[in-house]
C-alpha cells in the first residue's frame, strides 16, 4: 500500500532485475522465449491493476486497450512507413484517449454493469477492425510482416526485461505516493473516499490514464515483437483472462504480485503444452487460481509474505527462546 | 453565532424523499445531536451536509451555501464527516487510512497526525495493522481520527457508538468533548443512544421518517413525558 521508498525495497528492486538480467547466461535460448511472453503479461497484468486492481473498476476489455497501442503502431509503421520511433509514442498517446473513452462509462456504472461495458468495447473492437478500413488493419488476416525492434531471443528478452523493469519500478514509486494510496482506497470505499473530499473522479481519470498508456506501451512494443497481428489472437476472451487471472492470482493491488502471476501463468502454460496441448490447459489454471482464492484471495504475494513472516518469526523465535 | 444552518431541506435517492423540509441551526461551538430510529433519515442528513445526497433547501456554512456543491469544496471549506460504521478502508493500515483523511489538508498532515496520536494514542501503536483486524472501537477513533486530519472546523459524527460497548462509548464521548472544549469545535451528532446523544449535547433535534419532531435542550426533553416513552419506553 502506501508509506515511503525506502532504500532496501529499492536494493531488492535492483537484486531482482540484476538477477533477471542474468538469465541469458543460464537458460537456453527457447526458455528465454518463454520469459519474454511473461515479462510482456507481467506489463498487461500491471496496467490492468492500476485501471482494476486498485480502483475496483474491474474492466473485462483491457484487450481494447491493448489492441488500440499494438494496431495504432503497426498501422502507422507498416502501412505508412512512420519511423518506429514515432509511430509507438503516437500509439501510447492514442491509447492513452482511448483510456478516456474507456473512462467515461466508470461516471455512471458500477461493478458488474462497468465489466459488462467494458467487454462490449472488446468485442466492438474485434467486429471493427475486420469491417472498417481493412485495407489499414489487415481484417480478420491482420498485418504480418511489421518490422521487429530486435533480432534473436536475446535482445527481445532485454528490451522487454527494460520495458516491465523500468514500469513496474515508475508504478511501485506512484503507488508509494499519496495519490497511489488515494486509489488503493477507492478500490475499498470509494464513498468515504469521497466524503473526506478527494476528487473521485479526477484520481480514477488518471488510473485509467496510466494503466491505458501502460496497456499501449507493453501493446506497441509487444506487436513489434511478434512482427504480426490478428483479431482473434488479440481480442479473445482468452488472452482477457489471462491478464485478469495472472493480477488476481498474483496478488490484486500490488506491484510484485500481477509480475508473479504473470510469470507463473506463462510457465505453468507452457510446461502443460506437450501433456495438454489444447485448449484443456486453462482448466489446469483455472482449478489452480481457484484454490488458490479459496485459501488465500489475496494471492502468492500474500502465501509468500506470510511464509516470510512466520520464517522471520521463528528465526526471531530460535535467537529468544 | 450560527454555524450551520439547514433550511427546508428535503433529500431523495431517486424518486423516494427521505428528509421533508428539515430547518435547524448549529451554533458556533456547540454540540448539536439529532437523535432518531432506523429510517429516520440521520445518515441522509449527513449525506446531504457532505453534498453525497440530491436535495433541496439551503445548507449555509457561515452564510455560504453548500448545496450544489461538491463534496471536495465542501471539505475544503472546513467540514470534516465520519460517517456510520466507519467506513474505513480495510485492507490498509491505519497510517494509510489516516493519510487519506489528510489528502487535502497538506500543508496540515504533521499537526493533524500528532493531534490525532494525542488523542487516540492507541493509533499511534497500531499504525501499521490493518484496519479490518481492528476491534470496533478502535475503527471508530481511526474513523474520527481520519475526519479530523481534514482540518474540520464542523465535525459532522454520523452515529459514532452504534455496535461499541459501554466502555468505549464514554471514551468516544470524552474525546469529543474534548475536542469541543479544548478545540472549540462545532460538532453535529447524530444518534439512537439517546443517553449518549444527551449527555454531550447542547441542543438535541429529533427526527422521525425524516420530519423533525421535537427539538430542545436535554433538560427539556428529558422532561417531555411523550417522548421519554417513544424512547425509553417509560
Amino acid at each position: 500500500m502506501g508509506g515511503t521508498i525506502n532504500w532496501r525495497h529499492l536494493l531488492l528492486w535492483a537484486v531482482f532485475l540484476g538477477g533477471m538480467a542474468l538469465l541469458p547466461q543460464l537458460v537456453s535460448k527457447g526458455t528465454l522465449r518463454t520469459f519474454i511472453f511473461a515479462n510482456y503479461l507481467a506489463i498487461f497484468a500491471m496496467s490492468w491493476d492500476v485501471l482494476s486492481g486498485r480502483t475496483g473498476y474491474i474492466s473485462f476489455g483491457h484487450p481494447f486497450l491493448i489492441g488500440i497501442g499494438a494496431y495504432t503502431t503497426a498501422i502507422l509503421s507498416y502501412r505508412f512507413d512512420v519511423p518506429v520511433g514515432v509511430s509507438i509514442p503516437l500509439a501510447v498517446i492514442t491509447t492513452m484517449a482511448a483510456g478516456t473513452l474507456f473512462f467515461l462509462p466508470a461516471l455512471r456504472v458500477k461493478g458488474t454493469y462497468f465489466a459488462l461495458v467494458t467487454l462490449a468495447f472488446m468485442e466492438l473492437m474485434y467486429q471493427l477492425v475486420q469491417v472498417i478500413r481493412p485495407d489499414l488493419t489487415g481484417g480478420t488476416r491482420g498485418i504480418s510482416g511489421v518490422q521487429t525492434l530486435t533480432r534473436g531471443a536475446v535482445n527481445g528478452y532485454y528490451l522487454s526485461l527494460v520495458l516491465m523493469g523500468t514500469i513496474a519500478v515508475s508504478l511501485w514509486a506512484m503507488m508509494k505516493t499519496r495519490m497511489g494510496t488515494a486509489l488503493s482506497a477507492i478500490g475499498m470505499n470509494e464513498e468515504a473516499v469521497e466524503g473526506l473530499g478527494l476528487n473521485t473522479t479526477k484520481l480514477k481519470l488518471f488510473a485509467f490514464m496510466v494503466g491505458a498508456g501502460v496497456a499501449g506501451i507493453g501493446g506497441a512494443f509487444y506487436v513489434h515483437y511478434l512482427g504480426s497481428i490478428a483479431p482473434r489472437a488479440l481480442f479473445d476472451i482468452n488472452f482477457l483472462f489471462t491478464i485478469i487471472v495472472a493480477a488476481l492470482i498474483g496478488g490484486a493491488s500490488t506491484i510484485i504480485g500481477p509480475m508473479a502471476g504473470a510469470f507463473f501463468l506463462t510457465f505453468l502454460l507452457e510446461y502443460l503444452r506437450p501433456i495438454l496441448p489444447g485448449a484443456e490447459r486453462y482448466f489446469i489454471y483455472g482449478g489452480i487460481a481457484l484454490v488458490l482464492y479459496m485459501y488465500q484471495p489475496k494471492g502468492i504475494y500474500e502465501v509468500i509474505r506470510q511464509a516470510h513472516f512466520k520464517l522471520a518469526g521463528s528465526a526471531r523465535h530460535e535467537h529468544n527462546p | 453565532m450560527t454555524f450551520l444552518e439547514i433550511d427546508q431541506l428535503s433529500a431523495f435517492y431517486g424518486q423516494a424523499q427521505s428528509l421533508h423540509d428539515v430547518s435547524f441551526n448549529v451554533d458556533q461551538g456547540d454540540i448539536v445531536a439529532v437523535i432518531g430510529t432506523n429510517g429516520a433519515g440521520k445518515s441522509t442528513l449527513m449525506d446531504s451536509i457532505m453534498g453525497m445526497v440530491k436535495n433541496t433547501g439551503a445548507i449555509r456554512l457561515e452564510g455560504q451555501d453548500l448545496v450544489g456543491r461538491n463534496s471536495a469544496d465542501i471539505v475544503k471549506m472546513g467540514v470534516g464527516y465520519a460517517p456510520e460504521r466507519a467506513h474505513l478502508f480495510p485492507f490498509m493500515s491505519v497510517e494509510d487510512n489516516l493519510m487519506v483523511g489528510g489528502y487535502t489538508a497538506r500543508d496540515d498532515i504533521g499537526r493533524n497526525l500528532a493531534h490525532v496520536h494525542e488523542l487516540f494514542p492507541v493509533l499511534k501503536d497500531r499504525a501499521t495493522q490493518e484496519t479490518a483486524t481492528q476491534s470496533g472501537g478502535e475503527r471508530q477513533m481511526v474513523s474520527l481520527g481520519r475526519a479530523l486530519m481534514t482540518s474540520p472546523r464542523l465535525l459532522l459524527v454520523d452515529e459514532p457508538t452504534i455496535g461499541l460497548s459501554p466502555k468505549v462509548c464514554s471514551e468516544i464521548a470524552a474525546t469529543l468533548k474534548r475536542l469541543n472544549e479544548e478545540d472549540g469545535l462545532t460538532i453535529l451528532i447524530t444518534e439512537q443512544n439517546i443517553n449518549f446523544a444527551m449527555s454531550l449535547a447542547k441542543k438535541v433535534f429529533v427526527l422521525e421518517t425524516g420530519h423533525i419532531r421535537v427539538s430542545g435542550t436535554p433538560e427539556e426533553l428529558m422532561a417531555d413525558k411523550e417522548l421519554n416513552k417513544a424512547y425509553f419506553g417509560t
